[in-house]
């Protein structure tokens, strides 16, 4: 039988080879999937989040952990949708239009899908229509918008602006993050969040979809 | 004394007249002069005439090269984007050395053949004819991991610290040579200073930063010395954890991003080191207002004790308000070290 605390610990030490490893024997054994990842690899994440908040992981820990925990979640995911089970939420990030900037994105991109939300990662140099189309298409409840540039930020009110015009603003919650930004500047531009870091943004989401 | 003796002579540890003023400015330069940032970041005389306007209508004591970090790796071959009014940037999806086997073979380029970097090294040149009597003229390039990151892309860099840390070095190695070779022809060309940018340095913890990176900063610095350059070092973000290490380079300035406490900068490194910093650009200089910005330079200068030259923190944001550059300048003009 699995000891599951060893899924956890591969995780939150980022051995993505240990992490599909156990999965698979997890899954094999008949452990429920939704149990790994709500027993194991949100409290997983949960605590890459702490210590990455706590200064004691940086950038390179917290991207080997989400590649460990990816890599148990592409063995887990066509389980769960084939279940019909839902994910918590299901969020459009990207980096906006006319910045190429994605480390902060992709870090709160796999955060969140350790949260077990749906990440529909649309990249960077993402134009509104990419937002609006993740709605329409996919579903999106959650648009996160990352901008690093005080030169691209107006683009998070132009996105903001063309959700609008497109009948889609209600369908969901917008949430903003990035260097330059601020609450002041989330307030201004009619934003529903704004967080200062990657883990804040997760807790964010959270409140979002609750 | 004119701004090249105040500056040199800060860094000797000589009395100056008033602080030194060297603040980072890139895109608020364009704008002095109305020109689109496109032109600034490819062609020298456009950079040249908003730095030198710059310098002028603030008073600083400085004109500077450096106007995205993309230069050096798009004369390696790096797929590069060019936007009419924000800094050239790496199109990491498509990373020069995705492949990792590719670093063997490629080649170093010529600093003055005909690139990104000998428009730099131009800019230093007619810097040097037009104000190179009066203003300190500071050259720049890119640091390790800075380099590194914008060759191989940034986010699997940061996962070959573990994947792979011998490729690693053999990439650090090469960026060693290529910045020590742009560095030679700026001083060559008249650059009193260079600039080292290695902001990817923030993002490591202080362990992969001590292990990886530091060793291979200190050949940059140490090259540098020994061509008879000095070093401004500057990481954007937040290097709070890594201050140590940056006090042992050996840079002639230490220039702080405005996460860093620079009171603990003062604390951890040698009594002799000259900080430059650090309010926060956008939330102080952008967003405040000239009372703001006078009080928070002025608890900068209280927190770094001396030797201390006043600066920005990081790059002057472009839509920075004319009078809250005055307030950091003006502090400068009226306040000894």
């Amino acid at each position: 039988m699995s000891d599951l605390k060893k899924l956890y610990e591969a995780v939150v030490s980022g051995d993505a080879k240990a992490t599909q490893a156990l999965t698979q024997q997890a899954l094999a054994e008949g452990v429920d999937p939704l149990k790994l990842v709500n027993e194991q690899m949100v409290p997983a994440m949960d605590e890459v989040g702490r210590r990455f908040e706590a200064n004691e992981y940086f950038v390179p820990e917290l991207l080997i952990s989400a590649r460990a925990m990816k890599a148990a979640l592409e063995l887990i995911r066509p389980i769960l949708t084939a279940r019909g089970d839902k994910p918590v939420g299901r969020v459009a990030i990207g980096t906006v239009k006319g910045d190429l900037h994605d480390i902060g994105k992709n870090l709160v991109a796999s955060l969140l899908e350790g949260g077990g939300f749906e990440v529909i990662d649309l990249g960077v140099n993402v134009p509104p229509e990419k937002f609006i189309a993740s709605i329409n298409e996919k579903q999106a409840n959650i648009i996160a918008m990352s901008a690093l540039l005080t030169t691209t930020m107006p683009a998070m009110k132009t996105t903001i602006d063309a959700l609008k015009q497109a009948g889609v603003r209600s369908k969901v919650k917008v949430l903003i993050g990035g260097a330059p930004i601020t609450q002041k500047y989330a307030d201004e531009i009619g934003a529903d969040g704004y967080s200062e870091n990657a883990v804040g943004a997760v807790a964010l989401a959270k409140r979002a979809v609750a | 004394m004119t701004s090249r003796e105040r500056v040199l002579a800060h860094l000797e540890g000589r009395p100056v007249d008033q602080l030194p003023l060297m603040p980072i400015t890139m895109m608020f330069a364009c704008l002095q002069i109305g020109a689109r940032y496109r032109d600034y970041c490819t062609d020298y005389r456009v950079l040249v005439e908003g730095q030198i306007r710059t310098a002028e209508k603030f008073g600083f004591d400085y004109v500077n090269t450096m106007s995205d970090p993309a230069r050096e790796a798009a004369d390696c071959g790096a797929s590069v984007e060019y936007f009419d009014n924000q800094p050239v940037a790496i199109v990491e999806n498509q990373a020069l050395l995705a492949d990792k086997t590719k670093l063997a073979s490629l080649k170093i380029p010529d600093p003055l053949g005909g690139g990104r970097m000998h428009n730099g090294i131009q800019a230093l040149a007619l810097f040097q004819e037009r104000v190179g009597k009066d203003k300190l003229i500071e050259g720049w390039i890119e640091g390790p991991i800075a380099e590194a990151a914008d060759l191989r892309g940034i986010n699997t860099l940061m996962m070959d610290f573990f994947d792979d840390p011998a490729f690693v070095r053999d990439l650090f190695a090469f960026v060693i040579e290529l910045e020590l070779r742009f560095a030679r022809e700026q001083i060559n060309a008249g650059a009193d200073v260079i600039g080292l940018g290695d902001a990817a340095a923030s993002l490591v913890g202080p362990q992969i930063y001590e292990e990886f990176v530091w060793p291979y900063e200190k050949k940059l610095v140490d090259g540098i010395h020994a061509m008879g350059g000095k070093v401004r070092l500057h990481i954007c973000g937040n290097t709070r954890r890594i201050l140590p290490g940056l006090g042992k380079l050996g840079c002639s300035i230490v220039d702080l991003d405005s996460m860093a406490p620079i009171s603990e900068a003062r604390q951890q490194m040698t009594p002799g080191q000259v900080l430059l910093g650090n309010l926060n650009p956008v939330a102080v200089l952008r967003n405040g207002d000239p009372a703001a910005v006078t009080a928070a330079i002025a608890q900068c200068h209280r927190d770094a004790g001396a030797p201390f030259i006043v600066g920005a923190g990081c790059e002057v944001p472009r839509d920075t308000p004319p009078d809250n550059l005055r307030a950091l300048c003006a502090y400068a003009h009226t306040h000894q070290p």
